[in-house]
């Protein structure tokens, strides 16, 4: 059995114990109980297409004192404005749309990898492009951001990486994933640069599991989530997934088992996260999950671990660099409900056929081999 | 006109010849007996290729400028849609390409991402870059099934 099998059956057993799932009053929809009665039965993969609702609406009971809106920006991969325009002018996009909504988005929440390389002038123009949008904006980092300078021009322009806020009956908490990757540049003599470089390789080997949440900032969650009603919502954003999904390429946190510890006290956690760049949704524990698009590129789903639960999206056109790609709003109605929003730009989101799913013809995959023969 | 090959002919005439190549091996055949020196070699050669394909798939600026292709100019790198290159199906060519409208070949289609997405300069078909990057997909998918013509 691979390292990778028996971590995902440590997971499934540890986290996935019978009866153990978010609290009921968290359902997503009456259409998704007919998926997942599917699921139950379903044999083949193109059983499992046709049911998923094109919005993954939460209930968040007790939760709202009024109807608020927030919208999701993420992975926007900004290089040069005089380098890559097509990511510009996709940045832009979201910005204007989210700016547009009506009635206006209470915040928003931009979830990482606002630049590419870390570089001062891709985070600044990323922060030019979004003066477009003047609702309440927060950040947390991804690790394109923070591994040039380790997060000091980051901190310049946002602040503290990791933050919680109460809104309206939600308890909101803003995780750091990304800045305690183990040290891999120091023996090695990196420059900034080939340290950048390494960690915006997303399957790299050099880079190992740099995504963790750390024991101080677990503590803080712990304190952070002592005074709160165990029963009253908690909504965590990260840039990665906070289970364990495919750790090659970092679609995971790697103290996910007492990042669960810290969570399992609390019956309605819905954690929104980036770094993934395509539609996943999933259930670990009480915690319910779901993965948000990038505005850059999207990501083909890993060779395995893809949740069960996630309906996975289309088939990308590489030759329509607005397709697979968009940003989300996520809606809390009067009803207590939670509505999140895929706004992909091009309007089909889900593959409704195993056709349309790249995964329909299973791929047999090796991790590269030459930044680990290079002598770097 | 050649005379039949028969079992006939095998026994009675041929016999002597087979009887002698027995004897002292394989002297008239066109290449020496494989061993795994040789076989280490042939890989060396073959993941060689695969290296430099897989620098190349990265965007290693380096490796591009050694082996005088512009694969991007957008900063963008194969790898950065198709890690560990997945969704490039390399077992599924020769096939229809929706995106070109024209029957294609794993070739065709790398050059295809090099002048769309990455907005890069076409490499020739025969080219080394070519070859490196080709070693490094089929490299990276060898456990996956032939399937050509598969959407």
């Amino acid at each position: 059995m691979s390292e990778l099998d028996k971590v995902r059956r440590e997971m499934a057993a540890v986290l996935q114990q019978p009866g153990v799932r978010p609290d009921p009053s968290l359902r997503i929809t009456r259409r998704t109980f007919v998926h997942k009665s599917c699921l139950v039965g379903a044999a083949t993969v193109a059983e499992t297409f046709a049911w998923w609702p094109l919005i993954n609406t939460l209930d968040i009971a007790h939760a709202a004192e009024a109807p608020f809106k927030f919208a999701w920006i993420s992975d926007t991969h900004l290089y040069p404005k005089s380098l890559n325009t097509r990511f510009v002018e996709k940045t832009m996009r979201a910005a204007k749309e989210v700016q547009a909504m009506s009635p206006p988005a209470d915040f928003l929440i931009f979830g990482g990898d606002l630049a590419q390389l870390g570089k001062v002038e891709e985070l600044e123009l990323g922060v030019e492009i979004l003066k477009e949008v003047n609702i309440r904006k927060v950040f947390i980092p991804g690790e394109h951001d923070w591994y040039l300078d380790m997060g000091k021009k980051w901190g310049e322009l946002f602040g503290k990486p990791n933050w919680t806020f109460d809104h309206k009956g939600v308890r909101f908490v803003g995780l750091d994933t990304v800045s305690r990757g183990p040290d891999y540049w120091t023996a090695k003599k990196m420059s900034p640069e080939e340290r950048m470089g390494h960690m915006a390789t997303l399957d790299g080997t050099v880079a190992g599991p740099w995504a963790g949440v750390g024991s101080d900032q677990l503590d803080w969650l712990q304190k952070t989530l002592a005074n709160w009603d165990r029963n009253r919502p908690v909504v965590i954003f990260s840039h990665n997934p906070l289970y364990e999904y495919y750790p090659p390429w970092n679609f995971w946190v790697r103290d996910w088992r007492e990042v669960n510890e810290v969570l399992k006290p609390y019956t309605k956690v819905t954690n929104i996260h980036g770094h993934t760049h395509q539609v996943l949704y999933n259930e670990i524990g009480t915690m319910r999950s779901i993965g948000m698009l990038a505005t850059s590129w999207p990501w083909p789903y890993a060779p395995e671990g893809v949740p069960k639960l996630t309906k996975p999206m289309i088939r990308v056109d590489p030759g329509d660099h607005f397709d697979g790609v968009g940003w989300a709003k996520i809606d809390v109605s009067a009803e207590d409900k939670v509505d999140a929003e895929y706004v992909m730009w091009r309007k089909q989101v889900y593959a409704q056929s195993p056709d349309d799913y790249a995964k329909s013809i299973p791929e047999v995959l090796r991790p590269r081999v030459a930044d680990s023969m290079w002598p770097y | 006109m050649t005379a039949p090959i028969t079992s006939r002919f095998i026994l009675f005439r041929a016999a002597p010849a087979v009887a002698l190549a027995v004897l002292v091996g394989p002297a008239g055949a066109h290449k020496d007996p494989v061993t795994p020196k040789l076989l280490n070699a042939y890989q060396e050669v073959f993941m060689e290729q695969v290296r430099k394909g897989d620098l190349l798939f990265h965007g290693d600026a380096a490796t591009e400028e050694a082996m005088g292709v512009v694969l991007s100019k957008t900063g963008m790198a194969c790898a950065m849609c198709h890690p560990m290159t997945a969704d490039t199906h390399p077992a599924t060519f020769p096939k229809f390409q929706a995106q070109m409208a024209k029957f294609a070949t794993l070739r065709d289609m790398i050059n295809w991402c090099i002048e769309k997405p990455n907005q890069g300069e076409k490499i020739a078909d025969d080219s080394e870059a070519m070859k490196a990057l080709e070693a490094y997909i089929y490299w990276s998918q060898s456990g996956s099934v032939l399937n050509p013509g598969k959407f």
